[in-house]
């Protein structure tokens, strides 16, 4: 169990990620949810770890931890033995041999560690950068770590500072604020459009994985209506059974009643196989007539195209093909990497921060005992001084303490003004 | 001190004019929590000096140019923290703001001279007549400005450029471009009836025949027939924008016609 000790530990960080091991590798090593806390007790009982926390993604496994300190050692075969120490829990855990994880394994130590840990967190480590599920998997782990007693003091600030940093980057940065993803970015476009979605029908016309998962991704932002049409009826009807929910109605339109009913959706996905156009730009004035003006989104997924891109001049009807959304996907990704790169500013600052704090409140003891110690000499001087200020008025008397203390203070101050300057970093003097 | 609480009012305008800019632009929340307060701290104060003004002057309307330009930003700005209550979205501010900033700067470091006694500027009614009809200004160039919005959105969407992404959704600004109308419809109604009757009872059936006047009744009539064709044909887009400001000219006619009217003007030669 974790143990209070006010003196400043070694932070370590190991880890394989996404960029350093290949699924294989990283498949070994990953660790399921429910037997995380257990993973987490059985690091902690390594030697010399202090603390310690266990985040397991799909795309990293890494060990961030703080191990005692050994001043009497030398630095550099202590480093070696730290690390040692937890790729042998590594090895022990999950039964992989060393020689398997070593060369994919990355170290990071104090300053480079909180620099990672901060760039996890808030993004800019993911395969994808600026997806926000980490953050999500970072306080989880953080949690079942903490309920553990495997974070105390040290790293509970530290964590602490990282959820702060990541929420800061989200909140200056557009880092996540656009998707990358063919069916989020057909969200994204549908939300431009219809603003919320609740209550908006969605038309499926033919079959295919890309326009499901489309229309499972508006369903999710409040789609209520799905209606599915096929050139096989039976194939129409198992589409809609998938999207058969309490919150979703579903509904198969005959295919030979397309044209009557298309108009119904306010979304329309296509997906067919047909060699030919299904939607030309009459169709698109038709449809915008029935709807009185109210617009049309058509998403489509199919090559060869199924709706004519003429369409797209109708007022009313915004058309977009694969090419488009992937256009679309391909600058997001493009505005993510420049916002990536204000973000990384915002982490070197906050680590600098957080190094001098951390230095800080590590000379405070020492500040605390130099204070102590002139507070004991003032009292003893006076004391020794007793029988020659007997004599003296109460207010004098007062006038001889405020001018100790004040005397104690000035000569101390230029002592403490240095031990605060010692403790901080030579870039921020 | 009325000039003085609309000097701060207007130094608050231009704050929350360049604080809505990065809260649009770039979707920073920390400069929404300054565009949002310093237009709410703007509209007291504007309100505060509005009402100290009309009082040293003891007529109940705003009489001069400078008084009507400040109750209509007044009511721009209301109209603005509405939308944002309504739509959650500051976009609007970016136009909306300057504007009142604009209004509300000539009146407050060059306020108007123009005297009057004429007697009907004593009632209730007429200020109620002519807040109404700035309150159906107000409206249409708000629907105005919410139809441009529209039609840039529409056309960054049709074109596959990267959408703007400080423009509300088309649904919204659609919404508040119909909505701005529909409220502007009762008030216009309301004021025109009210400056009818005053002027039947005040100067009698002459003053109908002024060109004015007139051209007033034009303006209701075309903004009716919008109404009517926006809703019944759903009409979006380039379209909507010609339409709206069809009537927006023909509005800033009716304005620029006071100049020109023997019968509306209240103030001594």
């Amino acid at each position: 169990m974790t143990t209070t000790n006010n003196r400043p530990g070694s932070l370590v960080l190991l880890g394989i990620n996404h960029n350093t091991a290949p699924i294989e590798v990283r498949e070994r090593l990953a660790i399921p949810t429910e037997r995380l806390a257990d993973a987490t007790r059985t690091l902690l009982h390594q030697p010399g770890v202090r603390e310690g926390l266990i985040l397991s993604t799909c795309n990293r496994v890494e060990l961030l931890t703080l191990q005692e300190e050994n001043t009497d050692a030398d630095n550099s075969s202590i480093q070696t033995k730290n690390k040692t120490d937890l790729l042998r829990f590594l090895h022990e855990y999950f039964a992989v041999p060393p020689s398997d994880i070593q060369p994919h394994l990355y170290e990071f130590r104090e300053r480079e560690a909180v620099r990672h840990l901060f760039r996890v967190a808030s993004s800019l480590d993911s395969m994808v950068v600026g997806e926000p599920q980490i953050l999500g998997q970072v306080k989880e782990a953080y949690t079942i770590a903490r309920d553990a007693g495997a974070v105390s003091t040290h790293l509970e600030a530290l964590l602490q500072r990282t959820f702060t940093v990541a929420k800061k980057i989200r909140t200056e940065t557009q880092i996540g604020s656009s998707s990358v993803s063919i069916a989020s970015v057909a969200v994204d476009l549908a939300r431009k459009i219809f603003g919320s979605l609740q209550g908006k029908t969605v038309l499926l016309v033919g079959a295919g994985k890309m326009s499901e998962l489309a229309a499972r991704h508006l369903i999710h932002q409040g789609a209520s209506s799905i209606l599915v049409a096929n050139r096989t009826q039976s194939q129409a009807e198992k589409i809609a059974a998938t999207f058969s929910s309490a919150s979703v109605l579903t509904a198969v339109i005959p295919f030979e009643a397309l044209y009557e009913q298309a108009d119904r959706a306010d979304i329309v996905i296509t997906s067919t196989g047909a060699p030919q156009k299904i939607f030309d730009r009459s169709h698109g004035q038709h449809f915008l007539q029935r709807r009185r003006n109210r617009p049309m989104f058509f998403i489509d997924i199919a090559v060869p195209r199924d709706v004519d891109p003429r369409m797209n001049e109708v007022e009313g009807c915004f058309v977009y093909d694969i090419d488009d959304l992937q256009q679309v996907a391909a600058a997001n990704l493009a505005d993510r990497s420049r916002e990536a790169e204000a973000a990384e500013n915002i982490v070197s600052r906050e680590v600098d921060k957080y190094q001098e704090r951390l230095q800080s409140r590590d000379a405070v003891p020492a500040i605390k005992a130099l204070q102590q110690q002139a507070e004991e000499l003032r009292q003893a001087e006076l004391a020794r001084s007793q029988s020659k200020l007997a004599d003296l008025t109460p207010q004098q008397r007062e006038a001889v303490e405020a001018l100790t203390r004040s005397l104690t203070a000035k000569l101390l101050h230029p002592q403490l003004t240095a031990l605060r300057e010692s403790v901080r970093p030579k870039d921020t003097k | 001190m009325s000039l003085l609480w609309l000097r701060v009012a207007v130094f608050l305008y231009g704050i929350a004019a360049l604080a809505v800019l990065p809260a649009a632009l770039y979707d920073r929340p920390r400069w929404r929590h300054v565009a949002i307060p310093a237009t709410i701290a703007a509209v007291l104060f504007h309100f505060v000096s509005l009402a100290e003004m009309l009082n040293a002057a003891h007529h109940s309307l705003p009489v001069d140019t400078h008084e009507t330009q400040t109750l209509l930003g007044l009511i721009l700005a209301l109209a603005f923290l509405l939308v944002y209550w309504r739509y959650r979205t500051v976009s609007l501010g970016i136009f909306i703001l300057p504007i009142c900033f604009l209004l509300g700067l000539v009146p407050a470091f060059h306020p108007g001279q123009e005297a009057t006694t004429f007697p009907l500027l004593h009632t209730r009614w007429i200020f109620l007549h002519v807040f109404l009809l700035l309150a159906a200004y107000a409206a249409l160039l708000l629907s105005l400005l919410a139809s441009l919005l529209y039609l840039v959105q529409e056309r960054r969407l049709k074109q596959k450029s990267p959408t703007l992404t400080w423009l509300p959704p088309l649904e919204t600004t659609d919404q508040i471009a119909l909505k701005a109308l529909l409220f502007g419809l009762p008030c216009m109604t309301a004021g025109l009836l009210i400056g009818s009757l005053i002027a039947q009872v005040t100067v009698g059936a002459s003053y109908f025949r002024d060109p004015k006047i007139l051209l007033a009744f034009a303006m209701w009539l075309a903004y009716i027939a919008m109404i009517f064709i926006r809703r019944h044909s759903g009409l979006r887009g380039r379209r909507a924008v010609y339409l709206s400001s069809f009537v927006f000219l023909v509005v800033l006619a009716v304005w620029a016609a006071n100049q020109f009217s023997a019968v509306h003007r209240f103030t001594a030669p």
